[in-house]
This record gives structure tokens, sequence and C-alpha cells, in this order.
């Protein structure tokens, strides 16, 4: 939470100076833990490999990922990679992830 | 010294500079402490930043698996980073599923891949060209022509490099093919003129090596190829490590299964390349049809040379074999040289050395390098995922997953316990599966 106060406290200031510049500068939270998925799903979660995972709402994903991790979905691959997050950290990757249209 | 860089269009151009005085020069400030060196003009800043001019550059050494990802990321992430990869070769060759060679599955040419997409679809601008030394401290690399290049940062995704072999003059008398390209072709070509009857041997060295798992599943393949193409002949494996290193349960049964002899702490003390012969700690193995050499490794030439390597010593090591990095942003942990970050296998972390962690390594430092370039620290929590798919027949594969979190306590990444593990056995379905991971993987890192 610290982390995120000071980010966006920077981006702030520097919103004076060029608005634009600097907030293409400040990663968007989500998106570095989100880029976990990209190798199987595709950049950004859009391409030729499994399920694409971009363009669902935060909350679909997070309780598919949260189903995963409780082993409900089987002892897949799958299920172990949701095992390896914390439940905040699959919060961010969801939220991330629902802004990829 | 002209430190002068100049814009073009893609991004770096060449610097007119005595590379002469360079070398020496900057070798020896890189050894010492980075606070005591005279204070130097820094790069030319561009003139007033215009809309599409770089602000910082960054070049990346090395176009595999973690050098590819991280030019792209830092396209795709960066705030218009001018980004320049330089490569020796033409294209990349797929390490991954090339053991597929050896059995005739796949073309060395079906994983080929070009950098045309990382510059017609992200602007990284790709030279390819012999690097022979990087100034760490002063941020530089020379090429073998002796053009210099500068930048803000250098990643380093330069891989591996094997250890010389005692009795072995030329590799491709036992071809290690554990960097795809001629060699696979050679070990593909060896097997397959091969006397039905004569030994296969493949030696697994000490770890840690490229990708844990890649010489278990090797043997795999190669023993269940023998079944049908070389009956008479049989597979030893032999290991310098105590025990199978990963995945152990799937690659026990499949050995059994395929009739594979395996021969844990089997240290290779010397080889004769005209017999075809291995002396070891297990004893001797000799006039074998092919022996499949996979030597120790580390760090390449670039890196030692540069005095990056501070990490990772065997038993009988005098010099360190990788290079330490800070696990946020895989900076160099060497004093003064702060600004050079290693990815991939040539970095000294507990993360596996292989090539889908790798592209995650590769976001990590990208990621910390965008918030450098912004004034911010790195991002205090990274995750990276290793998951790869093994295979255990011609035709049926197993998988091999883990989540690595950072420690704070031990500024280190650390396996999460509850995500390492494998597939129960192995089927047709992970076989397709590999298939889709590998397509997805190299398009994440070259397209």
């Amino acid at each position: 939470m610290n982390r995120f106060f000071r980010v966006t406290g920077a981006a702030i200031c520097a919103a004076i100076l060029s608005w634009g510049a600097q907030a293409q500068s400040t990663p968007p939270a989500g998106r570095l833990l989100a880029s976990n998925c990209f190798q199987c799903h595709g950049t950004n979660g859009r391409g030729s490999g499994f399920d694409s995972i971009a363009g669902k709402s935060s909350s679909e994903i997070y309780k598919k990922l949260k189903k995963f991790q409780s082993g409900k979905e089987g002892n897949g691959i799958m299920a172990k990679h949701a095992m390896g997050f914390t439940d905040a950290q699959l919060l961010s990757i969801s939220s991330w992830l629902s802004t990829q249209r | 010294m002209d430190r002068r860089i100049f814009i073009s269009a893609g991004g770096i151009a060449l610097a007119a500079t005595s590379p002469l005085a360079w070398a020496d020069d900057d070798k020896k400030k890189s050894r010492t402490s980075s606070e005591r060196r005279t204070p130097r003009p820094t790069p030319t800043p561009a003139p007033t930043p215009t809309p599409g001019a770089a602000k910082s550059r960054v070049i990346v050494v090395g176009g595999g698996m973690a050098g590819a990802t991280v030019a792209k990321y830092l396209r795709l992430w960066g705030d218009n980073i001018a980004v320049t990869l330089i490569e020796r070769n033409a294209s990349y060759t797929s390490n991954i599923l090339s053991s597929l060679v050896l059995t005739g599955q796949r073309t060395l040419a079906s994983l080929n891949y070009s950098y045309n997409n990382l510059l017609s679809a992200y602007g990284v601008q790709v030279v390819q060209g012999d690097v022979t030394e990087i100034d760490p401290v002063g941020v530089k690399v020379k090429l073998a022509d002796g053009t210099i290049l500068s930048a803000d940062r250098i990643v380093m995704a330069t891989g591996i490099e094997f250890d010389a072999v005692p009795g072995l003059s030329t590799s491709n008398a036992m071809p290690h093919a554990w960097q795809a390209g001629a060699q696979t072709t050679l070990l593909a070509q060896q097997l397959a003129g091969m006397t039905d009857g004569a030994p296969v041997v493949l030696t697994i060295p000490k770890a840690p090596f490229r990708c844990p798992p890649g010489p278990y599943e090797r043997a795999c393949l190669i023993g269940d190829w023998l079944k049908t193409k070389k009956q008479k002949s049989k597979l030893f494996v032999l290991d310098a490590n105590p025990a199978i290193l990963t995945e152990a349960d799937n690659f026990t049964k499949a050995f059994a299964l395929h009739g594979i002899t395996y021969v844990p702490n089997a240290e290779i003390l010397s080889v004769d390349p005209a017999t075809k012969s291995l002396s070891t700690t297990m004893g001797n193995f000799n006039n074998n049809g092919v022996v499949n050499l996979i030597p120790g490794q580390r760090a390449g030439k670039l890196i030692t040379n540069a005095g990056l390597n501070n990490a990772t010593k065997l038993m009988g090591d005098s010099t360190f074999r990788f290079a330490g990095v800070n696990q946020l942003s895989y900076a160099s942990t060497v004093s003064g040289a702060g600004k050079v970050h290693i990815i991939g296998d040539a970095s000294a972390t507990p993360q596996p050395k292989a090539g889908h962690i790798a592209n995650q390594e590769a976001k990590v430092c990208a990621d910390a390098i965008v918030r450098a370039f912004a004034g911010l620290q790195p991002d205090q929590g990274p995750v990276t995922n290793s998951a790869c798919y093994s295979t255990i027949t011609m035709t049926q594969a197993s998988w091999l997953t883990a989540v690595y979190q950072y420690n704070p306590a031990t500024a280190a990444m650390v396996v999460s316990a509850a995500s390492y593990g494998a597939s129960v056995g192995w089927n047709t379905d992970n076989f397709k599966d590999m298939n889709t991971w590998f397509k997805a993987l190299m398009a994440d890192s070259f397209a």
C-alpha cells in the first residue's frame, strides 16, 4: 500500500510538468505480476497460446484463479501456478488483466 | 576520449572514439572502487527532447530468450527508450525442443526465430555483430570491428560457455548439442549412423547448468528412439550429481521403462575421442558408439573478462562461474558496475537456468530499468515462474513448474513450496500442450 501512495505521489508531481510522459514511465500496478501469464497466454494476455485471458472482468479472472488455487480444478499446471501467488497478488493480476481489451 | 553518441532514426549510431585508450583505461577502473574514479564527461544528452526522440538508451548483448524478451519489453513498457540488441548470429535457434531434432521429429529450421519482429513491431535496433569487450563502469561495449557503443544501461544476456574437458580437443567428437545448432545436427547424424549394439553415453555435468530437466528428458527421448531404431544398443546416463536433480519420480520410472542405466556421482576425469571412451569417478566406459558429452557450464568470457563473475564456485573451482545480481533489478552486484544488468543463464540466482524463466527475469529487469529511468526504485516484490514440458517418450510428455517469490530477508528469489511440482506421470495431452507452450513462449519472446 505504501508503495502505491509513493508511486501515485510521484506521478501527481510529475503531472504538473508532463502528465503523458511520466504516466508512461510509471508502471501500472499489477502489470509486472501479470506478465507471468504472458509466456503461455500471450503478451498482454492475448496470443496464440493457451486460453486468452484478456477482456475478462477482474472478478471473473480472480474467481478462476482462486478455483485453481483451491485444487478444485484438479492438480494440473495452472493449479500449481496459482498456489505460488498470494491472494493480494492474484487480485492485482486480475485487476490489471481486466484492463486489457 | 570522445563519448558522444549520435541518435539515428532507430536508436544508437556509432560513437567516434579511440578504442585503444578505452580498453586499458576502463578495465582497470572497473576493478577499483567507482567512488574513486575521476569524474568523466557524461554522454552528451540529446538536444531539447522532441516528440519521438529517445530519452535513454539501453544496449542488450545477446539475442536468446532473455535478450530478445528484455529488448521487446523495454520498448513495450518504456518511455521511448532506444534499445539496441547486439547478436552474433542472424537468427536464434531454440534450445527448447531441440532434442526432438535428435530423433528426427523436428528440423532445426523449425526452431529458427528471426529478429525482424523486434524491429518492425517494437522498434528494437538489431545489430549483427560480435561484442569483444564491455566496460561495466563507463557503460560501453566494443564490437569486433572496433565500434564502440555507449548507453545508460547494458543488459547482458549472453548465456553460457562450456568447460574444457581433459582429452577432448574438439567437442565435435563428443558433441554436447547443448547449444542448438550445428552440434545438434551432428549428434543426430552420429546417432543415425551408429552401429546397432554400440553403447550410447549421455553425460550430465554438476549443477548448475542450463535447463535442469533437459539432460534427463533427452535421455528419455534417445532411450525411446533406440528401442525402435537401434534395438541392440543401450543408453548409459553418467550423472556428475549424486541423484536425478529434478522430476525424479517421472525420470526414475521412465529410465526403467526405456532400459536406461543411470550412474550417479560419475564425474568425467578424461576422455579419448578416438575410441569414444570415458574415464570417470565411477569407472571407465569404453568404446562407445556415440557420446553426448554435456560439459560443465559458466557465464561467457565477456562477463568473466569484465570482472562480473562473483558467484557460484564448485568443488575444485579457482574462479567464480556466474554473475551475482541484485534480484530486484538484475543489476550486477560488483561495485561500480550497477548499470550493467545480467539476466538468464549467465546470472547466479536460486532460479533455474532455462528459457521460460529467463523470459520472466527479462521482464523484471525491463520493469526495473523503466522505473530507474523514471527515478523510481525497482518493484520490491517481483515474482517469476518456471514452467516446462519434458519429453518422456517420443509421443508423451510430463510437466514441471515453480513460482519464485522475492524474500527481502535474504534478498533472493525463493521457490514457493506449494507451487513447485511435476505432473504425476506423462501422457500425449501434455505432449500437445508442450507444443502450445513452446509457440506461446517463443511469441512472447520474439514476436
